[in-house]
């Protein structure tokens, strides 16, 4: 009964989506605030109909309710609370409408929060979200419910994929999804500045902090994606350009190339069409990335041909918001010719114009590399894949040139750069850069990538350091206080510019990581029985003993093995192999120990009814960079979003 | 210099970087790209494909299997239910890898009519099948998802 009512509450939903859009268009005609009004209740009452749904399927999932067909397919009767909540949005219907029930959520708070200071705004803001809204509900509703009994019930569910049974994956997708979305706010902000000629800096000033939340959980969903992957899948890296990761991803390139450029914009009213062409890319890519890994196109394209319903739905709805976005861009471009030009090549603006050349650049090469099989596969019948080895050889100069940008941008004024101010700014650190190349190479270190890596690092990291010194040394001098209290005034002085640029201390930090990890990583896979030992770096491991284990759902075998480092016991590690109970599916399970600030990595893939165990082990040298890194970024993100508002803000 | 001189300059370095890494993207895409083949057309392969990385979906061959006692790696026998060819594989095969299920390998075909690999992927799903052979016509035992979840 529960389930009726969530699908009746989201049926009216879909109906309200249609009046949203009415209202919307009748506003815009009669010019009556009344319609705007209707309209915003309709897309608030969107919000609590879609809550009342969302809520119905968790206590479904909640009370095993395996009479409702999506319940029964992605849960079963053994599986712990937590993660049957996670199976709320562990399949494709579950998923889409975690997705929609985000949108109606974000766009009602941005009706009711900027209502007061943007009321000319607003129908388009309405009309656009139901739009979005509406597209979504249709697929749900038709083509792929969540709300569809199963009638005989079955006595058990299937299961959640055992892969996903993990707190990571619990947070990844609703965190991904948030990113998504939160990209829809500054799309529709864009569209309302095109459709209503408005085409000033109004629409990103406005958009800022949406922008930046929507860059926030992007980030932190693709990195809580990756961390999930290092640890759970067993193979000891977190990045494997899988079709999945990669869709993504592209949202997550084109939107950090929109937050570099909107401040051009605001700063010097150049890259108006541009802002506008990369906002709609971004959630274009956003509406790509979700359809792509959820209608299954991507990693096996039959679901396309077994479904080609939905297919074709998901097609025909990606391409009419596109169109309708770039339509409108072509229509109103002419009107938004900058009034200033370029002034010199060695300026801010111009860094920035660069920066958006590679994030573009990178994003067509994902972009290619992902739907390249798709196409080959369409027009020629042929099957292929595209390996990671393409995009890592063009990604390493393509990151490298991002960094070293990132040294110079913040440090070079705007419209034209002197000479002087040049070598002021840059030379130490175009110095230090290349001493942290010398350094690595005395040190005996050959890679390309980490030498390279190792000058931009340097340059860039130089830079920040040197610039936030002088000026942490000034405030304590000034209000003579101690330096940890004058570099504090100097962060909150103008906790704008400090908060990203402490993200982009973040980014330096993960690079780091990244190179370490992937550069001089070890790994050693071995077959021993228990008492046998195998050297792995500069430890020793060795097979003490191996133990059935019981789970709630699941039950395995756990080898113990002691790491030592010389006659030193450094830790007892238990990997496992395990296997789920509802599915008779085998999982490889990970032990970690942590030393300095890298891991020591141990799988156990398979253990023989003889006694004969497979060991997998892996060094991954600062890996723990990778994910502290990463903190930073968010920290950095996080205070720029609540810092104190200026006046002219 | 001029406005017009500097508005070139500009175009200029914009191209130049632009050309230079779509260069990049583009120059070596073609030899990163791995073909997917059945059994049967792997069998038909001439001299020209042998050592050329591909990889093959079909369904490992009940009893086929064989472990070395010394070493890692396994031998075993992959049809498409027409032709079949006999797989060396280097390494850990995945969790989900079994006699009478669907597997994809990646690797070279070799001049003694062998197929070396390195890399097994089989998907994390009961349900699954390579969607290449599905395309191909070929249908392999599979559970019945339904059945599975009423009896």
């Amino acid at each position: 009964m529960v389930i009726e009512i969530g699908h009746f509450a989201v049926v009216i939903a879909l109906v309200l989506s249609a009046f949203g859009i009415a209202s919307s268009i009748l506003a815009l005609k009669t010019r009556s605030v009344d319609w705007v009004r209707v309209g915003r209740m309709s897309l608030t009452l969107i919000f609590i109909l879609l809550s009342i749904g969302m809520a119905s399927l968790i206590y479904s999932f909640l009370i095993r309710d395996f009479s409702v067909h999506y319940v029964a397919t992605t849960s079963n009767s053994q599986l712990p609370l937590f993660y049957t909540i996670a199976a709320v949005w562990g399949g494709h219907e579950g998923s889409l409408l975690l997705w929609v029930f985000i949108l109606s959520a974000f766009s009602t708070i941005a009706v009711w929060l900027h209502w007061r200071t943007q009321p000319t705004i607003m129908p388009y803001l309405i009309g656009m979200e139901c739009l979005i809204i509406m597209g979504f509900l249709l697929l749900i509703l038709f083509l792929s419910s969540p709300f569809d009994r199963l009638i005989p019930a079955p006595l058990d569910g299937k299961d959640l994929n055992p892969l996903l049974q993990d707190p990571a994956m619990v947070m990844h997708p609703p965190m991904l999804y948030m990113g998504y979305v939160g990209f829809s706010i500054p799309f529709s902000f864009a569209m309302a500045a095109l459709l209503s000629g408005r085409l000033g800096e109004e629409w990103i000033k406005v958009t800022q902090r949406w922008t930046i939340f929507a860059w926030l959980c992007l980030t932190t969903g693709i990195l809580l994606g990756g961390y999930w992957a290092y640890y759970e899948l067993g193979w000891g890296g977190y990045w494997g350009w899988d079709p999945v990761e990669n869709a993504s991803f592209m949202p997550w390139l084109v939107g950090t190339a929109f937050l570099h450029s909107v401040m051009v914009q605001e700063k010097r009213k150049m890259f108006k069409v541009w802002n506008l062409f990369l906002i709609i890319v971004t959630f274009s890519l956003s509406l790509i990335g979700t359809f792509l890994v959820r209608s299954g196109v991507l990693t096996s394209v039959h679901t396309f041909a077994t479904d080609p319903e939905r297919g074709l739905y998901i097609l025909i709805f990606v391409t009419t918001i596109i169109g309708i976005a770039f339509g409108s861009l072509m229509i109103r471009a002419h009107k938004l010719k900058s009034q200033v030009e370029m002034d010199s090549m060695v300026s801010r603006e111009s860094i920035f114009l660069f920066n958006n050349l590679f994030f573009l650049v990178a994003t067509a090469t994902v972009f290619l590399g992902t739907l390249y099989p798709l196409m080959v596969e369409t027009w020629q019948g042929a099957k292929v894949t595209v390996g990671p080895p393409y995009y890592n050889t063009v990604f390493m100069p393509i990151a490298l040139g991002l960094l070293f940008l990132m040294g110079v941008g913040p440090y070079i004024p705007w419209r034209k750069a002197s000479q002087a101010s040049l070598k002021k700014n840059f030379l130490v650190p175009l110095v230090i850069g290349l001493l942290s190349t010398i350094t690595l190479f005395t040190l005996g270190i050959r890679s390309i990538f980490a030498l390279a890596g190792a000058f931009v690092v340097g340059f860039s990291g130089a830079a920040i350091c040197i610039d936030f010194g002088k000026i942490s040394s000034l405030y304590s001098r000034r209000a003579s206080v101690s330096f940890i209290k004058g570099s504090l005034a100097a962060f909150t002085s103008n906790q704008r510019r400090y908060s990203g640029l402490l993200t982009h201390v973040g980014v330096l930090v993960l690079v780091i990581g990244i190179i370490a990890s992937t550069v001089y990583q070890t790994e050693k896979v071995v077959s021993l029985k228990v008492g046998d030992e195998f050297i792995i770096d500069d430890y020793r491991v060795k097979l003490e003993r191996i133990h059935e284990v019981r789970g709630k759902n699941w039950s395995a075998q756990e080898g113990v093995f002691e790491v030592y480092e010389g006659d030193l016991l450094l830790t007892k590690l238990r990997p496992q192999k395990r296997v789920y109970d509802a599915t008779q599916t085998p999982t490889t399970e990970s032990a970690i120990y942590a030393k300095n600030m890298g891991h020591i990595f141990l799988t156990m893939p398979d253990v023989s009814p003889d006694g004969v165990v497979v060991a997998r082990g892996v060094i991954n040298p600062l890996i723990l960079w990778v994910w502290g890194g990463g903190g930073i970024m968010g920290l950095g993100v996080l205070l720029n979003i609540f810092r104190p508002r200026k006046r002219d803000e | 210099m001029g406005l017009k001189n500097k508005k070139v300059g500009l175009i200029i370095s914009i191209l130049l970087v632009g050309g230079a890494l779509a260069y990049l993207a583009l120059g070596n895409f073609g030899e990163n790209l791995v073909y997917f083949f059945t059994p049967s057309e792997v069998k038909a392969f001439s001299p020209d494909y042998y050592q050329k990385k591909v990889r093959v979906g079909g369904m490992v061959v009940e009893g086929s299997m064989e472990t070395y006692s010394d070493r890692l790696g396994l031998n075993f026998e992959l049809t498409d239910g027409e032709a079949t060819i006999p797989v060396t594989f280097e390494g850990i095969p995945p969790d989900l890898f079994k006699e009478g299920q669907g597997a994809v390998v990646e690797g070279y075909w070799t001049n003694k009519h062998k197929f070396q690999s390195n890399l097994i992927m089989a998907k994390h799903s009961e349900d699954y099948m390579p969607i290449e052979l599905k395309r191909a016509g070929i249908e392999l035992p599979r559970k019945d998802f339904m059945k599975s979840l009423i009896q």
